[in-house]
């Protein structure tokens, strides 16, 4: 019996190796496709030193303060090579995956605010920091000093990675119910958790719209005529009845007043609206009329109705 | 509608009903009258409009003299070998807990200015260390703490202050980022550090009130306001600094763009009991320059 037990844990132990050796194929696969996707030279600049790869426990050690951003997101895996040319400073390309091309789009609105500059399926470029998105990937290349040659390069490397990307990857169908008109595009945000919210629209201490890595949410300014903008937000749910439960907890929390109203004038004379079709809970914020709340309203319904499942 | 829930609502604010500490968690500062009652707190800010140039070079005899009038007004003894010797004693090991953030680091001339202070009031040279990555290894035997960083906004904590510069006294600072870093103060009470900080040096001489990209820096984002901040109390430092920059970030865009509240700052008073996050109690102490002071 020892002997054959000891056959069976032999088997087990290479099964076991067998399968190690395939996970970390597939994962350096990973890391080799990610270094193909940059190249090593552009325009008189050159990769310098080794590349370094981080992952959801490591990423901390490059992204000082910034790493819960991306966790707040399906984040893999990054990414970063540095180029050099005599004189000109440094410029970093960040290679994201951001396991999906929803989340490569989602940290990419997280914080867009500029014209698009035309490289992947959507970008920016600022002070030395092009930013754009593409398949499940997300790329930030920054200058460290902005001068005519590295803002030349940073243009030049994205164009480089988003052309090495094969894929080109779907924005949020949820994006779909938003109403176009007086839209303000660069405020468009996709997201999954409550931190993100409270970072595009402080809405409550507590996370009280049940928000989770389960949940996808958009969030939206709209113009309002010699005014400050109202703002739009959607959130879908796993179900239905998790949608009513969170508008529940919503209204109880955050407008009690409004009852099956669901409507209410805030402290600031705004009106505050919310709805739940389906499994997604539609909410406006801070619209200056009670007709325009409920029409905002009504048009992110009819267009989930007719596009969204 | 916090009566109902217990929850803290974008609500509470515009009816300006919230407490004051929470007020300040959220860059929210209340205007008019000093609250009456609760412990006090004093923050020193000192501006010189040659701190910075126009080339972002800091010059050292300048902050020197900055940091000696602050500590002077702070302490209230204007002889630095005096006012110093009330901060550390002879016989301390001394650390200087920097921050070397390579987009806004402690300038240099900070970090000089305050060690030849230490050594002034008869530390000797080799007894005075100055760290941040390692300061878990470096200075968690020494006996008193100079607490130095300059001051910024961060995408999680809402700002980089005083209290969140001893995340590098734990092995792992993400511990402490669920709820916005709510509980940064706690790392304040563990033994490494508990009830040595000795001063809070909250460096505005480049404040960064808003960022962007993978390391939340962006140079068109940071200004010279030429300033340093001192206090004795953390809380108190950051909820100033909190402040000055939301109000510059205001000024600046036209309205408050949307940030993570700075949770922390409240929540290190009503919770940890470590200092004053409501602005109505601080006393501020305004020395130097007056343009563009913002607060």
């Amino acid at each position: 019996m020892a002997g054959e037990g000891c056959g069976r844990w032999k088997i087990v132990r290479e099964m076991v190796a067998v399968l190690l050796i395939l996970l970390v194929a597939v994962v350096s696969s990973s890391g080799a496709e990610m270094q193909r996707l940059v190249p090593r030279e552009v325009a008189g600049w050159k990769a310098s030193g080794e590349d370094r790869t981080f992952d959801r426990k490591t990423v901390f050690d490059y992204l000082d303060g910034g790493a819960e951003v991306y966790l707040a997101y399906d984040f893999r895996r990054l990414l970063t090579r540095h180029f050099v040319k005599p004189g000109q400073g440094r410029v970093i390309a960040d290679v994201f995956d951001m396991g999906s091309s929803k989340d490569a789009f989602g940290i990419f609105s997280f914080e867009r605010e500029g014209k698009d500059v035309g490289i992947g399926r959507d970008s920016e470029y600022a002070a030395g920091l092009l930013r754009f998105w593409k398949g499940t990937y997300f790329v930030a290349v920054t200058a460290e000093r902005e001068t005519p040659s590295s803002r030349s390069v940073a243009i030049s490397l994205g164009r480089a990675i988003a052309a090495a990307i094969s894929a080109s990857g779907e924005r949020p169908d949820l994006l779909a119910a938003l109403p176009g008109s007086n839209l303000m595009p660069l405020s468009v945000r996709y997201f999954h958790q409550a931190s993100s919210l409270d970072y595009h629209y402080f809405v409550a201490d507590q996370n009280i719209l049940n928000l989770s890595k389960r949940t996808e949410a958009v969030i939206a300014r709209y113009a309002v005529k010699g005014g400050k903008p109202c703002v739009l937000l959607l959130v879908r749910y796993p179900n239905a009845a998790a949608a009513r439960g969170a508008l529940r907890k919503f209204v109880a929390a955050y407008m009690p007043e409004a009852g099956s109203k669901g409507i209410t004038r805030t402290e600031n004379g705004r009106w505050t609206a919310a709805r739940c079709k389906r499994r997604v809970v539609v909410a406006v914020f801070d619209s200056p009329a009670e007709r325009g709340a409920r029409s905002l309203l009504d048009a992110a319904v009819a267009r989930l109705q007719r596009r969204i499942q | 509608m916090r009566a109902r829930t217990g929850n803290l609502t974008r609500r509470d604010f515009l009816r300006g009903m919230t407490g004051a500490a929470v007020a300040a968690a959220f860059g929210l500062p209340l205007a008019g009258e000093r609250r009456k009652g609760g412990k006090r707190a004093t923050v020193v800010l000192v501006r010189d409009e040659h701190a910075v140039d126009e080339q972002g070079r800091v010059s050292a005899p300048v902050v020197r003299r900055m940091l000696d009038d602050a500590v002077a007004a702070l302490v209230g003894e204007k002889d630095m070998v005096g006012a110093w010797s009330r901060l550390v004693r002879r016989d301390d090991l001394v650390g200087i807990k920097t921050n070397v953030w390579a987009n806004l680091h402690t300038p240099a001339e900070v970090e000089s200015a305050l060690r030849g202070r230490v050594i002034g009031a008869g530390v000797p040279a080799e007894r005075v260390l100055i760290d941040d990555s390692g300061a878990m290894r470096t200075l968690a035997h020494c006996t008193a703490l100079i607490n130095v960083r300059p001051v910024r906004t961060h995408h999680w904590a809402g700002i980089g202050g005083c209290i969140k510069n001893y995340a590098t006294f734990v092995p792992d600072p993400s511990v402490y980022h669920p709820d916005s870093c709510a509980d940064l103060a706690a790392i304040w009470s563990l033994p490494t550090v508990k009830r040595k900080t000795r001063l809070n040096v909250l460096v505005a001489l480049t404040p960064q009130f808003w960022g962007r990209g993978p390391h939340y820096f962006d140079p068109r984002y940071v200004w010279p306001y030429k300033g340093i901040m001192v206090s004795f109390d953390p809380v108190a430092v950051d909820a100033v600094g909190a402040h000055l920059v939301r109000t510059k970030r205001v000024l600046y865009f036209g309205e408050d763009k949307p940030i993570t509240p700075t949770k922390h700052i409240a929540v290190a008073e009503t919770k940890y009991g470590l200092g004053v996050a409501d602005l109505s109690r601080i006393e501020l102490i305004r020395l130097g320059w007056k343009k563009d002071a913002l607060i």
